[in-house]
């Protein structure tokens, strides 16, 4: 009975009030899958409705100044602004086919929760968002989006404050309401099935940039670079590129402060693996394995853990992980509003940092490519703030 | 023969329904559990739930969370617990479960812990967020002589997986009585009464009712078809209210005791 999914990764730990919601959500996902009508309305909405394909840029300026081919996967240019809202439309595709009428989710910056007020509005489901009251606090617009799209933001007020915390209300409910209610997790984490069902719901950035890399070039990219917080916009860039070998992953963790002041949130530097959420994975704790708080200037990426299947990719050694600071990630920010005129959001600036930190060694033949998960927009507050000296409010 | 087998049995024999509480480990502090855990077993309580605090109890409803928080803030950890079950020991016997969350164990080393257990005298574990698609990873070291035994718990809507959970299960079944969280005060789920049935029509072991008690009257319906019940959440309370007042403690476990077998 292992019910073990990425080596020693993965699994299902939650109540046993909940074993039977998973089995349940498990089946249907996988049948769901398999339906084509399913497929082509997941494809419909995804082309129609959020604007898919994403163009795959390539960022001339910045190509010329390192000497290197510099491609940009652009997906903040999709409906709400980042990649979350291609899982977001796959999963209440999903709990629609499953007769459930109300939605749940856990967030963090906003952006996810955004996605599902904006899905829940779309297919008229009732839709709760649970966010830590820090987080309410400091991404109020996010909050006021949220409400506008109809959607009931519940202020969470144990622990941190923060999204663990918002996580762990979300799976309490959810383990009270599974009867009616469908939890739309955003990352790539979770018990199982969710990492899997996040993938394959992000896996369409790979699958579009695949071909439109072989169009533009004639053959696969060098390297693979994305950001990784939970994990699900990475691990939708690395989807379809796992099996070409050749082809190098890099995911991209924040450093924060720097991983020697202990303010960070890079679960995979020096986290050592631990179970929260559901799963096992690595994750950030202390000497008596609690959680420890994540600290990033981006709300995206201050997240204690990470999905299993990126822990399994980095034992494996298939994928490499790094990590940046929030003052290298800003710099790479500004730059890429300077070169190019595209404001990324903080999540994204960090793969970008660790691009242009490579980018120099690699010469005018090779090719990269660099997921762009987001706009900055909802970031402009931090920004600002940032870059007037006045420090950030993480 | 494990404590809590023991003590249950014992109850079995003299026609009794067994009554346990949960507390958090380290409240009001460590001397002050020890305390409560000796004026417990001094009332009558048959088993005792100790509470190991978590940082993300998924399980525990506000109560539970505040006094794990709480009890973290204190200093409390697995360590410090293992040396209060020590102590407790040494002048006493009363059957102690460990209520923790999976993390805990898996930092601390599972066999490690294991063995800590069998060292101090722990008697049961009950791990919320260890399904028993996830039991393997300690089912070897739990073979080990004079190791804890394994709670398992279920739920209303557990269904047909009941018996498969029931099959080798040992000291006594945790049936959950509602969806969700604990201390969710006085509410079970719609269908309590035929899913304990269901539960107690399989399970060799005693069957023991947690979630939303407070008091004997709560279970008045159910008693029939339960071996026994678990207060936790109204437990704190009462204990915070009351200043963790021995007398208080020690007169709430006997009342509910002697209303549970009237």
């Amino acid at each position: 009975m292992k019910n073990k999914k990425y080596g020693e990764y993965g699994g299902q730990y939650v109540a046993e009030s909940l074993m039977n919601t998973l089995k349940e959500v498990e089946e249907a996902f996988h049948d769901a899958i398999k339906d084509p009508a399913f497929i082509e309305e997941y494809n419909y909405y995804l082309r129609e409705y959020v604007g898919r394909e994403t163009p795959l840029y390539f960022a001339e300026k910045l190509s010329k100044k390192y000497g290197t081919k510099i491609y940009l996967k652009r997906e903040d240019l999709n409906h709400t602004g980042a990649h979350k809202i291609n899982n977001v439309i796959g999963q209440i595709l999903l709990a629609k086919r499953m007769g459930k009428t109300k939605i749940i989710a856990e967030t963090g910056a906003g952006q996810h929760g955004v996605a599902t007020a904006t899905g829940a509005a779309l297919f008229n489901m009732e839709c709760t968002v649970f966010m830590g009251k820090e987080d309410m606090e400091r991404q109020e617009l996010n909050v006021f989006r949220m409400e506008l799209l109809g959607a009931k933001v519940e202020c969470v007020t144990s622990g941190s404050n923060t999204l663990k915390d918002a996580t762990n209300e979300a799976i309490r409910t959810w383990a009270k309401m599974a009867e009616d209610t469908f939890y739309i997790i955003g990352s790539a984490v979770g018990p199982h099935p969710y990492p899997e069902m996040v993938k394959e719901f992000q896996k369409i950035i790979s699958v579009e940039a695949k071909k439109q890399i072989l169009e533009k070039e004639g053959r696969l990219p060098d390297s693979v670079i994305a950001c990784v917080g939970g994990g699900s916009n990475s691990i939708g860039m690395f989807a379809e590129f796992i099996e070409e070998k050749e082809v190098e992953l890099i995911g991209v963790e924040a450093a924060g402060k720097g991983i020697e002041t202990g303010e960070h949130a890079a679960a995979m530097a020096l986290g050592e693996p631990g179970v929260l959420h559901g799963m096992r994975s690595y994750l950030l704790q202390d000497e008596d394995g609690n959680v420890q708080l994540a600290h990033s200037i981006s709300a995206g990426l201050d997240y204690p853990g990470v999905g299993p299947e990126h822990a399994w990719l980095k034992d494996s050694g298939r994928a490499t992980y790094v990590s940046v600071t929030d003052d290298e990630a800003m710099d790479a920010l500004k730059e890429l509003c300077r070169e190019e005129g595209i404001i990324p959001a903080i999540e994204s600036a960090h793969a970008l940092a660790y691009a242009l930190k490579i980018a120099r060694e690699r010469n005018e033949d090779q090719i990269m490519i660099i997921n762009l998960s987001g706009r900055g927009d909802k970031d402009v507050h931090t920004i600002a703030s940032y870059f007037s000296g006045k420090g950030y409010q993480n | 023969m494990n404590r809590i087998e023991q003590r249950l049995a014992t109850c079995k024999q003299k026609g009794e329904k067994a009554f346990i509480t949960y507390m958090t480990a380290g409240l009001p502090s460590i001397e002050g559990t020890i305390e409560i855990i000796k004026a417990q077993a001094e009332a009558g309580i048959d088993v005792i739930e100790l509470g190991i605090p978590f940082s993300d109890p998924t399980a525990d409803g506000p109560v539970i969370q505040a006094a794990s928080y709480e009890s973290i803030c204190n200093g409390t950890n697995l360590r410090k617990v293992f040396d209060l079950v020590e102590e407790v020991r040494k002048t006493c016997q009363v059957p102690i479960v460990f209520m923790m969350y999976f993390n805990t164990i898996a930092h601390y080393g599972t066999e490690r812990f294991v063995d800590k257990c069998i060292e101090v005298g722990v008697d049961g574990l009950i791990i919320p967020d260890l399904p028993m698609e996830e039991q393997f990873q300690m089912e070897e070291y739990l073979k080990k002589e004079g190791a804890p035994v394994m709670m398992q718990l279920v739920a209303p809507v557990s269904a047909d997986r009941i018996p498969v959970i029931l099959e080798n299960a040992r000291g006594f079944v945790y049936c959950v009585s509602n969806m969700g969280v604990t201390g969710q005060g006085g509410t079970f789920h719609k269908d309590v009464k035929s899913y304990l049935e269901s539960v107690k029509s399989v399970s060799k072991v005693p069957v023991m009712m947690g979630f939303g008690i407070r008091t004997a009257k709560d279970v008045e319906n159910l008693k029939d078809t339960i071996d026994g019940c678990i207060v936790g959440s109204y437990f704190i309370n009462l204990m915070k209210e009351n200043n963790y007042d021995l007398d208080v403690i020690k007169e709430y476990i006997r009342t509910f005791k002697k209303e549970l077998n009237a």
